[in-house]
């Protein structure tokens, strides 16, 4: 009897918990939404005013501003720069440590905790005690992206390795190059397709991190989106959030888009894989 | 014709006998190691260099080395900034430990519905990585002053602003911060969940054991190292927060605010050296955490794996 | 005396039958083997004698008394598992100690017995070791100990070899007998491996699909299986087809073999007879075939012949002496002996 009743408890507990979480999880994001789409102060709303005023007039607000474009080329920019940097980097390293140095994966596997050891306010003020030293180089907008890859290194080395680890890299490139292919050649048509889902979730968690790094970006006076995000609210409140609702919506977009692309081969897809085996996620972190 | 060895096997092993075995190691790892350089020295300049910079002005004084900085960004206000940051960081991580650690054990446990689980790993992979700043905005939206749900709860009866919260305030910025907590603790908790084999559940009760006797004995146990990493992490994670504080509060016992108003020229935090002397003890206790961290998490993967 | 007694268990998981009216009487002392391919319910069947598993249907009986809602933790059974069921945390004698301190045992009398155990199982000097510093056989002598350390009236093991590889598994089944033995403790032991099976126990009983197919011994089961599910599954069969022509006769190519097992069946059926290898021989009359290939194993080689009235090829098992001026595309006849055999009807 007690029994039966233990094995109750036992079964309603976890889906409570889990039932609370989503209502505080989805609390936020509703109200955002319901802010940017709906031009009712909350002071104003009741019942009888629930309906009214819904448009997207909040949320495409933003795009008749010219600052907004240029903070978003910025980003992006800087996003992609990052994820070219990080790709020519990181992928012939991890090769390197998989094919040559597999002693080295400890090590790395550490090395990729490191920038979670300087926290980004830390490390812009480093950048601002070199800044003078280094003029010609960091008054650069573009400066910030040397930074960002180190930001966005435990996902983008996690997400490679463990893409590596996936495949049977040794045997892969033996039977390449006793075939007659060159190294280039292997790399080039073995190695790399393999990979083709880790780059991917590499470059996907790479735009999400520069797009939200505000850290940075703001302690510099670098008017990239994030900043100008904040920047908006200050002007214009409600398409500031809608702007922020955007963002938001993204980035979650974009990482719906990358689940469904690296589609789960085994129980868990590349992606989730790859977050889930890195150390620390939030972009709060880096930022 | 043969083809050389691409990658070191076994056989080559053979290769450098004749060596005494320290050199043979040596030669071995020498080599390759080269491989490694382009990707050290860019760490080298671009994490290292900025993080030591700060040690360096920390240290820097007219008559040269001294360490008098880094005592005075311990004492007095900023030591007290220190010890609120901290105590307020572990409670922040303490909510998130708790809450995420039993939303992950649900996600697992839970056989139905079956598309639970990996709903809530995707959920938290994208909500572990929500930016700090569009999180901040979104919750002024649900509990600022002129939130809906404040307006909801003030229809019922309740003012959520009649004492002094804020969302500023160490319980208002602990809800938010919460938010990608406590899905950074599931992601990092549901292997270690994973781990507990149903064999052990079993054993333990085929000797005689209640579910209580599990849990106690082996499964909290087992989990010990996981939590504490997942502490530690959580802890890092609030420490080094900084848009969602810079959006919520102006509070300056807020370390990274803190750090951010020195950076932006706020003098009353002391002199210069004091300003990144606070900054270097912000790298210590982060990186202190981030230590605990890493070693808790070799241990346990050393038992579940 | 039976001891353990399953009485028509029956068992489903949504739509898939697992287990249906198994019933099984084991004696005190003996060691029963529930074998046969996965799939069979003889994991489910052995879950449900644990307690993890609550029966649809049927009831266990343990020493006269009906356990079969009794939860897990409260019956007297000691398990091992397939592998890595030792608790990570704990030492070896930790491990072992586990359920003693469960049941609240005093502190010197724990010691003594898992100094007991440990003796028993031979791994004396490895009591502060954890687990992930042992090999796979020493886990499971160890999880073996834990189990009996509370001298539970049944053992139960679920695979306990399957995970280990093929030398360290013949050993520690030997060791298992032995310890099993020497205790004197009542088990039921599942396998999929039927020389496992047939090496170690008392009795063993074939599974398929849920249902037993047949208990005896293992000679038994060999000998003289209850039907040709038991047939293949347990050693190899030749299976010649045939046509039933008399009362204990069955026509094969033309030739009439007398086959007492075949009783029961009217002439004019068409199947398969199932014949041993070893009760194939290369004879003076018999079916004309060509030897295909000779395999030498020492004491009895392995004569492939192709039998083309039969359309197929028969394997023969005989002493090598016997066989020794044979090669390989001579013509030859093989001889039944078809006492033993069983019929398959199609």
């Amino acid at each position: 009897m007690i029994h039966r009743l233990s094995s109750v408890v036992a079964k309603s507990v976890p889906r409570l918990v889990v039932l609370v979480c989503s209502l505080f999880f989805a609390a936020p994001l509703l109200a955002l939404a319901r802010y940017s789409f709906q031009n009712v102060p909350t002071i104003l709303l009741g019942w009888s005013t629930l309906f009214d005023k819904w448009s997207v007039t909040g949320v495409t607000a933003v795009f008749r501003e010219e600052a907004f474009w240029s903070s978003l080329r910025l980003s992006l920019t800087l996003a992609a720069g990052t994820v070219v940097l990080t790709i020519g980097l990181l992928v012939p390293t991890a090769l390197w440590v998989h094919l040559r140095l597999p002693r080295a994966r400890a090590l790395l596997e550490f090395i990729t905790v490191l920038p979670y050891m300087v926290p980004a306010i830390a490390m812009v003020a480093g950048i601002m005690i070199i800044k003078p030293h280094a003029r010609w180089f960091l008054n650069s907008d573009l400066a910030l992206v040397p930074f960002y890859v180190v930001l966005a290194l435990p996902f983008t080395y996690r997400s490679l390795d463990t893409g590596l680890r996936a495949v049977d890299l040794r045997t892969l490139v033996d039977a390449g190059r006793s075939l007659g292919a060159g190294w280039p050649r292997t790399m080039v048509r073995v190695v790399l397709p393999q990979l083709r889902v880790a780059i991917i979730s590499a470059v996907f968690l790479t735009v999400a991190v520069v797009l939200g790094e505000y850290t940075l970006a703001n302690t510099l006076l670098i008017q990239s989106l994030p900043p100008y995000q904040e920047l908006f609210v200050g002007r214009e409140p409600q398409a500031g959030y809608a702007l922020n609702l955007l963002a938001l919506a993204s980035t979650t977009v974009l990482f719906a888009v990358l689940a469904l692309v690296t589609r789960p081969r085994r129980r868990q897809s590349s992606l989730v894989r790859a977050i889930v085996s890195s150390p620390a996620h939030s972009s709060e972190n880096p930022s | 014709m043969s083809i050389p060895p691409l990658t070191t096997t076994t056989a080559d092993r053979g290769r450098t006998n004749g060596a005494p075995p320290s050199a043979r190691l040596r030669r071995r790892l020498v080599g390759p190691a080269w491989g490694l350089v382009p990707f050290l020295a860019y760490l080298l300049l671009f994490l290292v260099v900025p993080a030591i910079s700060v040690f360096v002005d920390a240290l820097r004084t007219e008559d040269g080395v001294s360490l008098s900085a880094m005592g005075e960004a311990a004492s007095g206000q900023n030591r007290a900034a220190l010890l609120f940051s901290v105590t307020f960081s572990a409670g922040a991580a303490l909510v998130g430990v708790v809450v995420g650690a039993l939303l992950a054990y649900a996600a697992a446990s839970l056989e139905r519905p079956r598309w639970l689980r990996t709903a809530v790993t995707s959920f938290s992979g994208v909500a572990a990585n929500m930016g700090g700043l569009p999180l901040a905005f979104a919750f002024l939206t649900l509990l600022g002053r002129q939130g809906i749900l404040t307006k909801i709860l003030s229809t019922m009866g309740w003012d959520l602003y009649a004492g002094d919260f804020e969302l500023g305030s160490v319980p208002g910025l602990i809800t938010v911060y919460s938010y990608f907590n406590i899905p950074l603790m599931v992601l990092v908790t549901l292997p270690a969940i994973d781990g507990l084999r149903p064999a052990w559940r079993e054993a333990c009760s085929s000797l005689g054991g209640t579910g209580f006797t599990y849990w106690r004995r082996i499964g909290l146990p087992v989990l010990t190292p996981s939590l504490l990493g997942g502490f530690m992490l959580l802890f890092a994670n609030s420490f080094s927060a900084y848009a969602t504080a810079a959006v919520l509060t102006d509070n300056s016992k807020i370390i990274a605010r803190r750090i951010g108003f020195f950076l932006g020229g706020d003098v009353s935090i002391g002199e210069d050296a004091v300003g990144f002397a606070l900054a270097s003890w912000m790298i210590i206790i982060t990186a202190t955490a981030m230590a605990i961290y890493w070693i808790a998490r070799r241990r346990s993967e050393r038992w579940t794996a | 005396m039976s001891i353990l007694h399953l009485r028509d268990l029956r068992k489903s998981f949504g739509s898939s039958v697992a287990l249906e009216e198994c019933s099984l009487e084991t004696r005190e002392g003996e060691l029963v083997t529930l074998l046969g391919p996965s799939g069979c319910g003889k994991t489910t069947a052995l879950r449900i004698v644990a307690g993890f598993e609550t029966p649809d249907a049927g009831s266990v009986e343990l020493g006269g008394k009906d356990i079969t809602r009794v939860p897990a933790h409260r019956r007297s059974m000691g398990m091992v598992f397939q592998g890595y069921s030792l608790f990570p945390n704990l030492s070896v004698a930790d491990n072992v100690d586990f359920g003693l301190r469960t049941r609240g045992d005093a502190a010197p009398d724990r010691r003594r017995r898992v100094g007991e155990m440990l003796e028993l199982i031979d791994l004396v000097d490895h009591a502060a070791k954890f687990p992930h510093q042992l090999s796979g056989g020493q886990q499971q002598r160890v999880a073996l100990a834990r189990a009996l350390a509370v001298e539970p009236r049944v053992l139960l093991l679920d695979e306990p070899l399957s995970a280990l590889d093929a030398k360290v598994r013949s050993s520690l089944r030997d060791e298992i007998r032995r310890i099993q033995r020497e205790v004197g403790i009542t088990t039921l032991f599942v396998t999929h491996d039927q020389d496992e099976a047939l090496a170690i126990s008392d009795r063993v009983c074939v599974m398929s699909q849920g249902r037993v197919e047949q208990l005896g011994t293992p000679m038994e089961v060999y000998r003289a299986p209850a039907t040709p599910f038991v047939a293949r599954f347990v050693g190899t069969m030749n299976e010649l087809p045939g046509i039933v022509s008399g009362r204990e006769t069955v026509s094969l190519a033309g030739i009439e073999i007398h086959a007492p097992r075949c009783s029961g069946e009217s002439a004019g059926t068409a199947g398969r007879l199932l014949v041993r290898p070893e009760d194939l021989s290369i004879g003076e009359s018999g079916l004309r075939g060509t030897v295909v290939s000779l395999a030498f194993h020492g004491a009895t080689s392995a004569i492939s012949v192709d039998v083309q009235r039969l359309g197929r090829y028969l394997t023969v098992v005989a002493p090598s002496s016997t066989v020794d001026d044979l090669r390989t595309g001579a013509e030859t006849t093989v001889a039944v002996d078809a006492s033993r055999a069983i019929w398959e009807a199609t």
